[in-house]
């Protein structure tokens, strides 16, 4: 057997990491999945290769993030290796080692924002957004990225992070957050006033199956990444959407998962939720793996798998087509969406990061610009008592920007505990501690 | 020409070489025997010191080769305790097909199309399904299974191998077909038994080759365990595995996959019995004439590859020796581009010109330097025209070619250590602590291993050590590896089973069962079963593996999933004195 497209695996189970020893973030978690792969034979696929996960670094994580109030005290080994088993996946395929990667790491990181007060949804970092901004620092070639996410959840910290960076596009499909943590990701989130129509939210009813994901994969996302034209597309391959998934109500299956990516074709996936992992997980990342490197998947099939039991009602059905004909239209006249220019963009909001019981309020100020992104300042306040200000300047940042964003940390104003600036085009991240 | 691991030159069929004293009293005698390719090496070792060796060619009948060779030792031979064979014999009939059509029976249930498994004469797919904890979900179809094995017998079959998925979970179905029509055939080889690793097409193929060779095999012993006796031998016999392990005669006929590819595992054995410090981290290099091979040993331990050995385009779960091989050795050509690049190999035209070959090799660059005694007026000859076209002067020329030839090993061996070091790692434990892999030496073996010694520990930045009788390093390794087995143990408290699929060993893991408990059962099993598993003692075993998951259902723990593996730990047999 050779796979058609050469597909490199990251495995990191963190055998000795978990939450708590019964949180569904546990040790045991891939373990099945190791089992199952390994028996395959997947490994001696030729053309599937199997690589060592890295490490990533504290600046890499500053990239992305303000942790509060430093990155060691946010984070664990464990996350660091999971981000690091993103990067190198990244590496291997912009490098030509690979056509494609797959990261089977753990934590996952999608519910990660860009301040990070605590842990939200098992999430302490965004794994993805650390490897998206290691790839456009090493790689300035990649200019357009795409980010699928097909985890049960909204993945609001991904969403959060690429708010306003229309280089950035991010689709989410998720179960309706009317009925699921973290109860967001509705049409209506359609991004920042610079980003407007770049981030891209499908709801879809509890029960959904296969039958409506793949609705929504070849109706929506492939239409609008045909427009939209990436460099690199990423899969946020949460498996939480499955028919034996304990925490969600979908009735997806590891054919479904497949035959997404089939469709989607992604550079690298990256797992993210699927606590199903027993029945779920090794079926699915077989799937995804036979999938990514252009083999036949279609023998792969859970235990308990009965196409009676998740077919999808013909209600859901017609629902998820109205939806996904709506989104589409929203794309096509993205241009509307964006706001009347003013200087200034606020937003209030309050942060909850249930892993860890903690409370943030955020207010968020964009510096409106036509010759950029705009520099960003949050000022956030936790629960925990750290009050801190976030002042972030992007990728090809103007000079009034830059001035704005340095009269900002220069003069913070309030009783911050800490200032901090992130600024991507230096690759500098610093803090002041006042 | 240059054989492997002959730097002695001498003349076939010489009378041995007496070396190492004899001592008073009853001495043990250990007589091993490498029956290569080309040359059956013999060596015989009395009170940890070698006595005596000697070299044959091997001929067409194998049996013949081992008692010539051993007749040629003069030993003792009723103080022999301990008879070692290493043999081409499994590998051969493997890469020239020469067994009885052999069939498979395999159920593996959803997952990877079983039709891209498929492997030797007749191959029959049936139903069945075993979960990753060795749950049936789809059961075995009897009158399937017995029109597979009618299909068998009509294609020829005499031996057949029965496989199921996650056997080494559950043998259920395994043990069930074969119950149903394994009377049907004259050998019969499960999957789970050979191996506890899970690797379902691996287990196909390596239960395929067990079955085909057990016939060859098993002739085999029969008639080289008469022939010793009648040469006066009253001792076990053993046979060396590719993992450089040694195992009895009967494990030897109910496993004979074990022994294919013993070659590497026979000099890296061989290297370790001759290193100068028995813990070395040592890279072990066998330049012979047409290739050169490359192992490791880490803490005095070879270090093996991860999954299996590949022979025949097959792989396997066959344990052996981490070795790669390239084709640059002292027989290979030189060629030189129109660049002025010089290159050695892979090819090779037969013998140096040296020694009256059509092609200039390195082996004719150290007669011109002078570093070995040989026609120099050929060598010069077959190298002048190349030395020119590289537009250097003659000497210069043959050192750098010596020189690329040993940068060529170097830079493999770099790769290759590197590719060690790689090696994915599953915990934050490892990923922060990694386990490099740093060898301190070299030791060389292999035909110019003593002319190369300088230009390897240059290139290298290492002290290159070449043993004496390195001439003997591949029968030493087979007389003096320990005997070694390997057997795995699952244990899944919320199912209540223990399963050492190796032993056939089912047991209640009670949910108070601990990783503790497990580890000693395991050291327990090992113990007990030593004579079946083709030990001859089990002193050294040791766990060389062991995980405890937590299995959480519900947000309630249930049971615990446990997995040990249990070793005799290979290496050199502790009487062996040394050179020293
Ligand atoms: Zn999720
Ligand atoms: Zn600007």
């Amino acid at each position: 057997m050779k796979a058609k497209r050469r597909t490199g695996l990251i495995f990191f189970p963190a055998y000795d990491w978990e939450i708590s020893p019964t949180h569904p973030e546990r040790k045991e978690r891939l373990l099945y999945t190791q089992d199952q792969v390994l028996e395959e034979g997947v490994l001696d696929i030729e053309g599937v290769y199997e690589f060592k996960a890295g490490v990533a670094s504290e600046q890499d994580i500053s990239r992305v993030h303000f942790c509060v109030p430093d990155v060691p005290s946010r984070i664990t080994a464990s996350h660091n290796i999971s981000a690091g088993g993103c990067i190198e996946a990244a590496r291997l395929v912009l490098d030509g080692v690979v056509d494609n990667a797959f990261a089977l790491v753990r934590p996952p990181g999608h519910h990660a924002m860009r301040v990070v007060q605590g842990a939200r949804g098992f999430c302490n970092i965004n794994i993805e957004a650390v490897m998206l901004e290691w790839v456009r620092t090493h790689y300035p070639g990649v200019k357009k990225i795409a980010v699928v996410d097909t985890d049960c959840h909204h993945g609001d910290g991904t969403q959060d992070i690429y708010w306003h960076d229309p280089d950035v596009l991010y689709i989410s499909i998720h179960q309706d957050g009317r009925t699921l943590y973290p109860g967001s990701g509705f049409p209506s989130e359609f991004g920042g006033p610079k980003a407007a129509g770049y981030t891209i939210n499908i709801p879809l009813p509890p029960l959904t199956g296969d039958e409506g994901i793949l609705w929504a994969v070849e109706h929506v996302v492939l239409p609008v990444l045909e427009d939209f034209g990436p460099d690199l597309v990423i899969n946020s391959a949460g498996q939480d959407n499955h028919f034996t998934d304990p925490i969600t109500n979908m009735s997806f299956s590891a054919l479904g998962y497949a035959r997404l990516n089939e469709l989607l074709k992604p550079h690298v996936c990256v797992l993210e939720g699927g606590y199903s992992i027993e029945g779920a997980l090794p079926y699915v990342n077989t799937g995804i793996i036979l999938a990514l490197a252009g083999l036949d998947y279609s023998y792969v099939r859970e235990p308990d798998y009965d196409p009676e039991r998740v077919r999808q009602d013909p209600r859901v059905t017609e629902y998820i087509q109205r939806l996904c004909e709506q989104i589409y239209d929203m794309w096509r006249n993205r241009s509307a969406l964006a706001p009347e220019p003013r200087p200034f963009y606020e937003r209030s909001r309050s942060i909850f990061y249930d892993t860890d019981s903690i409370t943030e309020r955020q207010h968020e100020t964009l510096a409106y610009c036509t010759a950029c992104n705009g520099a960003l300042r949050i000022d956030s306040r936790a629960s925990t008592g750290y009050r801190i200000l976030a002042v972030h300047l992007p990728r090809g940042a103007c000079s009034a920007c830059r001035s704005q964003a340095r009269e900002w940390f220069d003069h913070p104003g309030g009783p911050y505990y800490a200032v901090y600036l992130q600024d991507l085009d230096a690759d500098e991240f610093t803090v002041k501690i006042m | 020409m240059i054989a492997k691991s002959d730097t002695m030159r001498r003349p076939f069929g010489c009378p041995p070489i007496p070396c190492g004293p004899r001592r008073g009293g009853e001495p043990s005698v250990i007589l091993g025997i490498d029956v290569g390719g080309t040359h059956t090496d013999a060596v015989c070792i009395e009170d940890g010191r070698i006595r005596s060796y000697a070299k044959t060619l091997t001929g067409d009948d194998l049996v013949a080769s081992v008692v010539d060779a051993i007749e040629r030792l003069d030993a003792a031979c009723p103080k022999v305790k301990r008879v070692v064979l290493s043999t081409t014999l499994s590998t051969n009939v493997i890469v020239e097909g020469k067994h009885p059509p052999t069939g498979v029976v395999c159920s593996a249930g959803p997952g990877i199309d079983p039709g891209t498994f498929s492997v030797g004469t007749c191959f029959r797919h049936v139903a069945g399904a075993m979960d990753h904890r060795g749950r049936e979900y789809i059961p075995i179809d009897p009158a399937e299974v017995m029109d597979a094995a009618s299909t068998l017998e009509r294609a020829g079959c005499q031996g057949v191998a029965i496989v199921s998925k996650f056997s080494v979970r559950n043998p259920a179905h395994e043990d069930a077909i074969a119950s149903l029509v394994g009377s049907r055939f004259r050998h019969v080889c499960l999957g789970h038994t050979l191996s506890g690793a899970l690797n379902f097409p691996r287990r196909i193929n390596t239960t395929y080759l067990n079955a085909a060779v057990m016939p060859v095999q098993e002739r085999f012993i029969s008639a080289v365990a008469s022939a010793v006796e009648r040469l006066g031998i009253q001792a076990p016999l053993y046979f060396l595995k590719a993992d450089g392990g040694t195992y009895t005669q009967d494990a030897a006929r109910r496993f004979p996959v074990e022994t294919i590819l013993s070659g590497p595992a026979a000099s890296v054995m061989g290297a370790l019995a001759l290193a100068p410090s028995r813990d070395a981290s040592v890279l072990v290099i066998d330049i012979g004439g047409t290739t050169t091979d490359i192992g490791v040993l880490v803490g005095g331990l070879p270090l093996l590859d991860t999954w299996g050995v590949a022979i025949g385009g097959l792989k396997t779960l066959v344990r052996g020796l981490k070795v790669i091989s390239i084709g640059v050795g002292g027989d290979s050509c030189i060629s030189v581009e129109d660049d002025g690049t010089i290159a050695v190999g892979p090819r090779r035209d037969g013998m140096p010109a040296c020694m009256g070959g059509p092609s200039a090799t390195p082996m004719d660059a150290l007669v011109i330097l002078g570093e070995y005694a040989g026609d120099t007026a050929r060598a010069l000859d077959a190298v002048r025209a190349l030395a020119l076209k590289a537009g250097m002067d003659i000497e210069p020329f043959c050192r750098k070619v010596i020189g690329v030839m040993v940068d060529a090993v170097h830079g493999a061996a770099k790769a290759f250590m590197e590719e060690i070091n790689a090696h994915p790692v599953y915990t934050i434990y490892e990923m922060l602590h990694p386990h490099v892999v740093k060898p301190e030496g070299v030791v060389l073996v292999g035909g110019p291993a003593a002319l190369l010694a300088e230009y390897v520990s240059r290139s290298f930045g290492l002290p290159c050590h070449v043993p004496e009788h390195a001439g003997v390093a591949n029968a030493l390794g087979a007389a003096l590896s320990r005997t070694t087995a390997q057997i795995t143990l699952h244990a899944d408290t919320e199912l209540g089973v223990l399963f050492c699929p190796e032993l056939g060993f089912k047991a209640a893991a009670p949910r108070s069962m601990t990783l503790e408990d497990l580890r000693h059962e395991g050291l327990r099993l090992l113990r007990e079963n030593a004579s079946y598993l083709g030990l001859e003692d089990s002193a050294e075993a040791q766990v060389i593996q062991q995980q405890a998951f937590t299995m959480v259902r519900g947000f309630s723990t249930v049971g615990a999933n446990m997995r040990v593996r249990v070793q005799n730990t290979p290496g050199i047999i502790d009487s062996w004195g040394g050179l020293g």
